[in-house]
């Protein structure tokens, strides 16, 4: 089942001078489950194409179905709140709120769902247990590691029950023994949970555990590689 | 969790937010201790002023009191105080006579409003005779006659002192010259250098002697329980003594009343002056605040933190940062208040220049509950509008462009 559909997308920066196609028509489908890595040199959009899949930029033309709702048609508010109940984000820099405990980070997002603290707390306890940090749920940010950061990162992405996660050069800032054990635990959570990840990545390790490898150049597709089919 | 995330977010710059903190307490206190400096003088300047002059009510001839003329007497004064006494808001009342006239000593003379009373009824309405220090006599002691009670810069003026002969010259109601000598039982000392060089008090019956008009009055002074009910007892008064005019002590000493609003308005400009400037700090504070989250801020947007909880935790913020300032400010400020209103501030070395003007050399500070509770609501409304800015400031970030900022 397609929980993604992509058709003729393009952005265009700088209409007016010189244009510049990030993106130059693309035409995609994502399944539930899949694991994809989205790979390319840089400049060559994986960014942009996972910032408009995540509803953060508008394209400059062309349709985003996310189970059949045209996400490029909501207004900046109601994204919001679709971003909330459909996607789950994973950045390179963790971004995690440094005032709040990893248990905090993961409980906020169900927070802002309207989920209730019973329901919260166990599956923030869950969550957290998933990525091998619950010793950890009372410390800050700023006292884990960076693969720690990532994998509370990850733990929150999936606290809303996302139907799909969007992962922007998750291990860029991980050495890699983290980018491994991070890896292995978004394979294991896809893998058991059937929990859809698309990454933007340059990263080697990445795109061996990928299902599927799609290779941008110039905004276009210039390779589609289902590996295990 | 967007009031947690505020809360905690007030503490993550401890520095900074500290010094907003001190600022808005400092400011706070500064003027609240200032206002509550030129508050006290006020209220001891009018409390001694309706003690020792003019009491809450008096009563006159309609015409006494544009130009004093001797002649512009209440008859029967008896019936009008009885009337008077027995109203159960009033504490106390006197009847006097009060004569423009001239004190001479060998050495001196001057212009004076001669007040014939009774002193043991003056006793009841004003507090003329606590003025009088231990060592400069009494209020009309003992019962020889034609004693006088004067004050101290009067005295200086005339050159007399205790037991010292002043003689008292006046024009009658009937316009004949009168006079006679009086001796100094009393030298008063109030903190209005004006009221001490222009007013002496005789016994009544004296007066009545040489003007030859006992059965009346120029004027009936009342004093009341609580000072809010004059209104109510001007207007009863008005009422049942259509043909007299009935005078609170704003409309007998308007300049009094004047200073009353005078320095409302002044304590509450300095205090706006002071939440302004505040405001700008704020302002500052958290327009900074905003630059440096802006990667968190683009994140929160991006995870699904809709743009009225970010205003709203952005607006929390201040107010915490605000509030902690604003309750820090005014606790210490009262305790300031409370502390110099017990001990009082001695500005006796400035006592010729304040006297002058009349205010006490000692003040005592004070604030009242109500600018309290307008400093309450303008500290959060000061923090609620600089808040504004700022956070419509966020709200126009792009998650996309904003998770980028490093």
């Amino acid at each position: 089942m397609n929980i993604i559909e992509i058709t003729n997308l393009t952005k265009v920066y700088d209409k007016e001078t010189i244009p510049v196609f990030a993106l130059n028509g693309i035409d995609l489908t994502f399944k539930s489950g899949e694991f994809t890595a989205i790979v390319g040199p840089s400049g060559s959009g994986k960014t942009t194409l996972l910032n408009m899949l995540g509803g953060l930029d508008n394209p400059s033309s062309g349709k985003i179905l996310v189970n059949n709702t045209d996400i490029t048609q909501l207004t900046s508010s109601r994204l919001i709140d679709f971003r909330l109940r459909n996607i789950g984000f994973v950045f390179q820099s963790f971004n995690l709120i440094p005032v709040l405990t990893a248990k905090e980070n993961v409980e906020f997002i169900m927070q802002l769902q309207g989920t209730e603290k019973k329901q919260r707390e166990q599956r923030t306890l869950e969550l957290l247990k998933s990525v091998g940090l619950e010793e950890k749920s009372n410390v800050r940010p700023n006292k884990l590691s960076g693969g720690q950061q990532q994998r509370v990162a990850v733990a929150r992405a999936l606290a809303s029950r996302p139907r799909f996660i969007l992962a922007d050069e998750p291990t860029a800032n991980l050495d890699s023994k983290s980018a491994d054990n991070l890896l292995e635990i978004m394979e294991k959570m896809n893998r058991e949970e059937d929990i859809t990840f698309i990454f933007s990545t340059h990263d080697a390790r990445v795109v061996a555990k990928a299902r599927r490898v799609i290779t941008l150049v110039d905004g276009k597709i210039s390779e589609d590689v289902f590996k295990n089919q | 969790m967007v009031v947690l995330i505020a809360f905690k977010n007030v503490w993550r710059n401890k520095v900074r937010s500290l010094v907003v903190i001190t600022a808005i307490f400092l400011g706070l206190m500064g003027g609240i201790f200032t206002a509550s400096i030129i508050t006290g003088m006020v209220e001891q300047k009018i409390r001694t002023g309706i003690n020792n002059e003019t009491a809450h009510i008096q009563i006159h001839h309609p015409e006494f009191m544009r130009n004093l003329e001797p002649g512009y007497r209440i008859v029967h004064p008896d019936s009008i105080v009885k009337l008077i006494s027995e109203i159960p808001a009033v504490q106390g009342v006197c009847a006097r006579t009060r004569i423009t006239g001239m004190a001479a000593s060998p050495n001196s003379s001057a212009g004076v409003q001669i007040l014939g009373v009774d002193p043991l009824r003056e006793k009841m309405v004003s507090n003329l005779f606590e003025t009088i220090p231990d060592s400069s006599g009494g209020f009309f002691t003992g019962s020889r006659k034609n004693q006088l009670v004067l004050g101290r810069k009067l005295a200086d003026k005339l050159k007399v002192k205790l037991k010292s002969k002043v003689v008292l010259r006046f024009q009658n109601g009937d316009g004949n010259l009168s006079e006679a000598a009086f001796t100094v039982n009393g030298i008063f000392q109030t903190a209005n250098n004006v009221f001490d060089e222009t007013n002496l008090f005789v016994r009544k019956s004296d007066m009545d002697q040489l003007t030859g008009e006992a059965g009346s009055i120029h004027e009936i002074a009342l004093l009341l329980r609580d000072i809010g009910t004059i209104p109510v007892v001007q207007r009863e008064l008005r009422v049942r003594l259509p043909h007299l005019a009935v005078q609170n002590w704003t409309e007998i000493r308007p300049e009094m009343g004047m200073i009353t609003s005078a320095v409302s308005i002044e304590v509450y400009i300095i205090l706006g002056i002071i939440l302004f400037a505040l405001a700008f700090g704020i302002v500052n504070t958290m327009l900074m605040i905003v630059y440096e989250r802006t990667r968190e801020l683009g994140m929160l947007m991006a995870v699904g933190m809709s743009k009225s909880r970010i205003f709203r935790m952005i607006m929390l913020e201040t107010i915490f940062l605000t509030t902690i300032g604003g309750v820090l400010g005014m606790v210490l400020s009262a305790t300031l208040v409370s502390l110099f209103h017990r001990r009082g501030i001695d500005l006796s070395a400035f006592s010729d220049g304040l006297g002058a003007y009349g205010f006490d050399p000692k003040i005592y500070p004070f604030i009242t509950m109500k600018l309290y509770l307008y400093l309450s609501v303008m500290i959060l409304l000061t923090g609620i509008l600089s808040a504004i800015g700022p956070a419509r400031k966020a709200l126009k970030l792009k998650p996309v462009e904003a998770i980028r900022v490093e």
